[in-house]
């Protein structure tokens, strides 16, 4: 192991490429990643479906982050093409990074579809047969996996300690939050990164405290296993949550610590591409910022309804609506005020097609629920044009943020 | 325009579809302060396309003690002057977090149409399925289309669509202080309603010192005379207006506050539940939300039981007509049942005393005041945006305090000259 050793990769090798996984079975804390890269200037990064990622798109990635989620969905949804594109994108030199879901991901597992991908010869903590008495958040205490359960004993921030080198030398302890993630018992030649220690005034414990200290406590909370030439970093609480600084720094200086000398090309330029300004922009930015107000407005509106969605193995709260559209919503002013955008021919269309299509599927929800009908299926339709909405959104913000000082000439004014 | 302020008028040509934007002047503010000071004088450059202007006053939507109200200034097809009247309840702080300051309504659209202010964007949209409906439907209607109960809605009824001089711009299902015809404006514009909704943000040039001063301002007026107004029979009472308290109370559920006003001038009674209900009823239209004093007093003088006099003004506030100028001419004209009065609405006409002589809303014209100081503390209520009423409740809340604590938050320098130079111009 590289102990000790500064993390200055970034100085050598410039900003990485990072793919973003967003697509089936993850929750909306893909967003958490983007806002965090988003913040220290990484703005190479490519949000990929799960067809994306079948196909050759981590050909053209150093990082792939895997949010939290439904796990078993995210597997499903990757299927047997998805787990040997990733494995080989790992064992290829390319660094894994995943949180909650995605860290559950690539731990050994008989069942099926999670089976594909069985990298990391580590184990869930936080597995058990036979329930215990859960003492609040009963919709979010327990998952089943297969004739067991997955447990989890506590939610919100938690106490870390690291092992104090590199590339967690920089903090010897933290606090982040742990929302379904698991506490990990590393095997093989996986290295500690950093262990559960502790509770803060801020968690919330959902069985009894006692056998929540002996679930948690002393466990592995990261991980990080070499496989061919490349990394996996596990973590089960979610060190991308944007409210964590210190927690966003050591990942950042994981990811760079690991990060292959040969970088992928990047800043490639499409021909295709083209720059708008001037009223163009303004006219655009109006449009998007008009789906989005109206999105928002009734979203905010269903937050006062006390109503819950099961998708999947996932509970969705009405709350969950804004947490795809925030991100969104921040980022318009920033665009106004630099009043250029760089995107491809029919990106714009598509966005405000689907934030259209999601701001009339919101505002049928909120009829229906007052009307007593069950929205479960327009919910599980919701939260995918949501997704697509911040895809595609972010996409465009991204690509125009990496415009810098490109060179590309304005196509239009 | 930096602080307080979203920096945008928006000036709507509904002959054309066009809409304008433009930024707000830190040099227009340093001359004109704000709410009607800017109205009157964005008033006076679009005076030739009959322009209706809405706008909020500086502190409007702050944490200043009153600070809820927005102003709708245009000429009065009551008295052929132009007049300011008073956007009360949430409307005035929803109108300044919509995202503009200032907005400019000009020209006559061909067919019905509505405006919806969400965010920094102003949609001009079609309102053919909303002309004929009353007011109480109109706004449900448009809270539906937009999927948010929150939304703030000035609209009209009937009286506004067919042209009465008495018609009301109503906010949400109530009554307003709409007692200058400016229902009759929006009427002949084809301008059915304005639906608001926003969600931003005001900056602050010196925030931890407004704050600071703002809990001064609220400790001042929470321990001065008006501190233990409840409802709108108390505040009748207190401006020396018959007492009516126990008339009303057997009706009265419960009172209700402006934004952020410390004293609720509004009673909610209901009419068809009961009133000492503690929970969420199930009846769909269980009372109403009195709001204005004047007309309340009048239907009891005609010998109205509470209750009949409360569904008069129900049916008003959905009829959009003026409900001080019905019990006026239904004085008048000796009409005392409230059958027939609600029956008389279609066909009612003016004049009415009821718009007052002055360019101020005769709304908060409650009592025996004296006229020229009632003028000019209406005209610094309706620049800075503090409630009409609320501000004759309040001296604490006087006009140095308002122009240190405006500059505090404008990081302008506001003064007494200036101030004092434009409540002459507006009341002038």
């Amino acid at each position: 192991m590289k102990e000790n050793e500064p993390c200055n990769r970034s100085d050598d090798k410039g900003h990485p490429r990072i793919g973003i996984y967003t697509g089936r079975g993850t929750s909306h804390s893909w967003l958490w990643f983007a806002e965090v890269f988003d913040r220290i200037g990484f703005f190479d990064l490519a949000f990929l479906t799960e067809t994306e990622l079948r196909g050759d798109a981590l050909d053209r990635c150093d990082v792939l982050a895997m949010s939290g989620g439904d796990t078993f969905a995210i597997a499903e949804g990757l299927g047997p093409e998805g787990a040997d594109k990733v494995k080989r994108f790992i064992t290829h030199g390319g660094v894994y990074i995943g949180s909650c879901a995605g860290a559950y991901l690539p731990l050994h597992s008989s069942k099926e579809h999670l089976n594909l991908f069985n990298f990391v010869p580590a184990k869930i903590g936080n597995l058990t047969r036979t329930l215990p008495e859960a003492r609040g958040l009963r919709e979010k205490f327990c998952t089943a996996y297969g004739c067991a359960y997955v447990f989890h004993p506590v939610r919100e921030a938690v106490r870390l300690t690291t092992n104090g080198f590199a590339p967690f030398k920089k903090a010897p302890s933290l606090d982040a939050p742990l929302y379904g993630g698991p506490p990990l018992i590393a095997g093989g030649s996986a290295q500690v990164l950093a262990t559960y220690s502790g509770f803060t005034e801020k968690t919330v414990f959902l069985v009894d405290r006692k056998l929540a200290s002996d679930t948690l406590l002393g466990k592995a909370a990261v991980i990080r296993q070499k496989i061919g030439q490349g990394y996996l970093h596990l973590y089960g609480p979610h060190f991308e949550h944007p409210r964590f600084t210190v927690a966003n720094q050591l990942m950042t200086d994981a990811m760079l610590y690991d990060l292959r000398l040969d970088p992928v090309q990047i800043h490639e330029t499409i021909a295709s591409e083209e720059i708008i300004s001037g009223e163009a922009c303004r006219n655009l930015l109006k449009d998007i910022k008009r789906e989005i107000s109206n999105a928002r407005i009734v979203a905010v509106g269903l937050e006062t309804l006390p109503v819950q969605w099961t998708i999947g193995n996932k509970v969705y709260e009405t709350a969950k609506i804004r947490e795809f559209i925030e991100p969104v919503w921040r980022r318009i002013k920033p665009l106004e005020k630099l009043n250029r955008m760089r995107l491809l021919p029919g990106q714009a269309g598509r966005l405000l097609q689907v934030a259209s299509e999601t701001t009339a599927l919101l505002r049928e929800v909120k009829r229906d629920l007052k009307s007593g009908i069950d929205t479960l299926y327009k919910a599980k339709d919701l939260f995918e044009r949501l997704n697509r909405t911040s895809t595609l959104f972010l996409e465009i913000y991204f690509r125009t943020k990496r415009m810098g000082n490109s060179g590309i000439q304005e196509l239009r004014d | 325009m930096e602080y307080l302020a979203s920096n945008k008028i928006a000036i709507v040509d509904l002959a054309t579809r066009d809409i304008m934007e433009e930024e707000l002047d830190d040099d227009l503010v340093l001359e004109r302060i704000g709410g009607a000071g800017i109205t009157k004088s964005l008033y006076d450059r679009f005076a030739d396309e009959v322009p209706i202007v809405l706008g909020t006053g500086l502190l409007t939507g702050s944490l200043v003690p009153g600070s809820s109200l927005g102003v709708i200034t245009a000429k009065s097809p009551s008295t052929g002057r132009v007049s300011h009247v008073p956007l009360s309840l949430d409307a005035g702080m929803e109108l300044k977090y919509s995202g503009f300051d200032y907005i400019v309504i000009k020209g006559t659209s061909e067919k019905p149409v509505y405006l919806w202010i969400h965010d920094g964007i102003l949609d001009l949209n079609d309102a053919e399925d909303l002309w004929g409906k009353d007011v109480w439907s109109a706004t449900d209607h448009i809270r539906d289309l937009m999927g948010d109960d929150l939304i703030q809605v000035l609209g009209i009824g009937e009286a506004g669509e067919k042209g009465s001089d008495l018609a009301q711009i109503c906010i949400n299902y109530w009554q307003s202080g709409d007692r200058m015809g400016f229902g009759n404006l929006f009427g002949k514009k084809r301008l059915k309603l304005i639906a608001m909704r926003g969600m931003g943000l005001l900056e602050i040039a010196e925030p931890e010192e407004f704050v600071e001063k703002c809990g001064g301002l609220l400790s001042a007026v929470k321990s001065g005379g008006a501190a233990n107004i409840r409802g709108i029979a108390a505040m009748a009472a207190a401006f020396g207006e018959e007492d009516i308290e126990g008339w009303l109370k057997p009706l009265t559920h419960k009172h209700m506050a402006c934004f952020n006003t410390s004293v609720p001038t509004n009673t909610f009674v209901f009419l068809d539940e009961d009133p000492a209900l503690l929970k969420e009823t199930t009846v769909k239209e269980p009372g109403f939300l009195l709001t204005d004093i004047a007309p309340l007093l009048a239907l009891k003088r005609l010998g109205l039981t509470a209750a009949d006099a409360c569904h008069v003004l129900k049916a008003c506030a959905k009829f959009g007509i003026d409900g001080a100028a019905v019990a006026e001419l239904s004085e008048k004209t000796g009409l005392t049942d409230p059958e027939a009065i609600k029956g008389s609405l279609p066909n009612l006409k003016g004049p009415a005393s009821s718009s007052g002589d002055a360019v101020f809303s005769p709304w908060a014209a409650v009592g025996n005041q004296e006229k020229d100081a009632w003028m000019r503390r209406q005209a610094v209520a309706y620049i800075f945006g503090l409630h009409p009423l609320f501000a004759l409740m309040a001296p604490e809340l006087n006009e140095e305090k308002l122009l240190d604590i405006s500059s505090l938050g404008t990081e302008l320098e506001l003064t007494q000259e200036t101030l004092d130079e434009v409540i002459a111009d507006i009341t002038g």
